[in-house]
């Protein structure tokens, strides 16, 4: 089958290619966190995620001598991998505590679709994602090869998430992991956006996290659960 | 392209082999070190539970006791019954002269079948062993028949987008191919479609080697059991070839992840004595690294209930798939 060989998809460089494994790590973090059932592991996968993307930043910036990427990198490292997931779990102790143990909190069973299923649709909005991006045609030799359609991907697996579970915490997480996957975009496209503009992003997400923890404290102060059912009753 | 025959070799200091010798040794080198690598994956999960465990080489000692023992058939079973445990060895005996077990150039019957016809005669072998465990009229059996029948339906599309990723970066689906694109280069090596084909295929292997994630290997009665279940009317040399061919399906598709897709150093490039007896402690060794690296899976998941295997299985399914999707959409 000669002819056929002509058709291999050539390898990316070495570098391009670990780019693009971290990205989709990112996105298969965003999948993990779609099917986890207990919030201190939703938490962990945000953090694993949002150091990913760090580690990217490093590698961005190595590959393409942008010192401030670096700057950038520990930044959001300390703020999403560290401070963002410490304050999500204070802000949610005590909160849905299954027999007084607050680590077992009652975002289990959120699905509204079985996990299977869930995940099935998942990869049919990821997979839109990947025809759009290519779709477009955009080719550009610092772009990393398959990196920007998996950060559309990521975004909308988050936006599936948000949809999919019906529990406050996992629509926070999706919300915050959404950003991950916009910074995600940005790294890949706009390596060399200013760095005001990123650290401004960055703490919009801090704002992101108090609201969304005050949400979830009202609402559970008002519903003793984690379940967003309660709030159809809201309709007019 | 591949070279279709072995290469010139004028310097080689090791008596060469003639090549149906080493096709021979191909399936020979499967056959006999199966029972080792499972004797392997058992002693070293015992020592991890803190049992000293069997000795490794308790599977050679389990068949030659069966083999010498009488043979049963339960009554009203037809001549299926007793066909299914030398067809499926047949099948399994087949496969090792497809895939690179010990050369990295193509013996001449390596090119009868490509990774898919690998797949369908091990999925023939399954088929035959479910057939004679429905033969039987025991519920046993017939249970693990059907979920080992149910559960492959949903683990078949993960090898077909594994077999896809293959095709898209080889261009063609011979698994010499791939084997010799995976040495070529370290971006071969580190691009996200070659990692997520290699992960979603080593969760298959887990499901078609009854490892814990999916069902308990070790032999004990209970309902969660799907492979094992299968051979439990069989009895004497017949059970005997039914555990060695299980052994041996493992050991093939351990050979297939190491030698296609993880790990394919050590292969024989010529068919020289000393090359190839290194070509067999090699793939040895790996398969024993392999197995302990599942020991440790084994000890350390719980198994799942039967009805959250399907997502076990979309796990798999979703890594094929985001392969296919970052080569085809994107180069990667």
């Amino acid at each position: 089958m000669p002819g056929i060989a002509a058709a291999a998809v050539a390898a990316p460089s070495a570098l391009s290619g670990g780019a693009d494994v971290i990205a989709v790590g990112v996105l298969l973090a965003e999948f993990g966190m779609f099917r986890q059932a207990l919030l201190r592991d939703q938490v962990r996968l945000y953090a694993a995620q949002s150091a990913l993307i760090s580690v990217l930043a490093v590698v961005v910036a190595a590959t393409r001598h942008l010192p401030d990427l670096y700057a950038l990198a520990a930044l959001s490292f300390a703020l999403k991998a560290v401070i963002v997931p410490v304050v999500l779990r204070r802000l949610l102790r005590g909160i849905g505590a299954i027999g007084g143990d607050p680590r077992w909190s009652d975002i289990a069973g959120s699905h509204a679709l079985s996990v299977a299923s869930a995940v099935l649709v998942a990869i049919a909005v990821a997979a839109f994602g990947f025809f759009t991006v290519a779709a477009l045609g955009i080719r550009s030799p610092v772009l990393p090869a398959t990196a920007l359609s998996v950060s559309v991907a990521v975004i909308l697996v988050a936006f599936v998430l948000m949809i999919v579970r019906r529990d406050v915490v996992s629509q926070a997480i999706g919300f915050l992991s959404l950003e991950n996957g916009v910074s995600l975009t940005a790294l890949v496209v706009a390596a060399g956006l200013p760095l005001i503009l990123e650290v401004a992003f960055l703490f919009d997400l801090l704002v992101a996290v108090v609201v969304f923890g005050l949400l979830i404290r009202v609402h559970h102060g008002r519903a003793e659960s984690m379940s967003t059912a309660d709030l159809t009753s809201l309709r007019g | 392209m591949q070279r279709r025959g072995p290469p010139e070799t004028s310097t080689t200091v090791s008596p060469a082999l003639p090549i149906p010798i080493v096709q021979l040794l191909q399936v020979v080198t499967i056959a006999a070190a199966a029972p080792g690598v499972s004797g392997v994956i058992s002693r070293v999960e015992a020592r991890l539970q803190g049992r000293a465990g069997p000795r490794v080489l308790q599977p050679y000692y389990d068949l030659a006791k069966l083999f010498r023992k009488e043979a049963l058939a339960p009554d009203g079973s037809s001549w299926v019954f007793l066909a299914a445990p030398l067809g499926a060895m047949t099948c399994y005996l087949t496969v090792p002269l497809l895939i690179p077990v010990l050369t990295t150039f193509g013996l001449p019957l390596g090119y009868m079948g490509d990774i898919l016809g690998g797949g369908f005669i091990l999925s023939l072998a399954s088929f035959l062993v479910a057939v004679a465990a429905l033969e039987t009229g025991s519920p046993y059996a017939q249970l693990g028949a059907s979920r080992a029948k149910t559960f492959g339906a949903i683990t078949e599309p993960v090898v077909l987008f594994v077999v896809f990723t293959v095709a898209l970066v080889t261009g063609t689906d011979l698994p010499y191919a791939l084997a010799a694109t995976v040495r070529s280069s370290a971006g071969q090596i580190i691009r996200p479609a070659h990692l997520l084909a290699a992960a979603a295929l080593f969760m298959v292997i887990l499901y078609e080697t009854a490892r814990i994630p999916v069902e308990t290997h070790s032999g004990t009665n209970e309902f969660g059991m799907i492979e094992e279940a299968r051979p439990f009317e069989h009895s004497g040399p017949y059970f005997a070839l039914l555990k060695w061919g299980s052994a041996m399906k493992q050991l093939i598709l351990f050979t297939i992840l190491l030698n296609v897709f993880v790990a394919p150093w050590g292969l024989a490039s010529t068919p020289g004595l000393v090359p190839v007896l290194l070509a067999i402690a090699a793939l040895v060794g790996k398969a024993a690294l392999l197995g302990v690296v599942i020991a440790v899976i084994d000890n350390s998941f719980a198994k799942l209930r039967l009805f959250k295997i399907t997502e076990f299985a979309a796990g798999a399914f979703l890594l094929a798939v985001l392969g296919v999707f970052t080569l085809y959409l994107g180069g990667g």
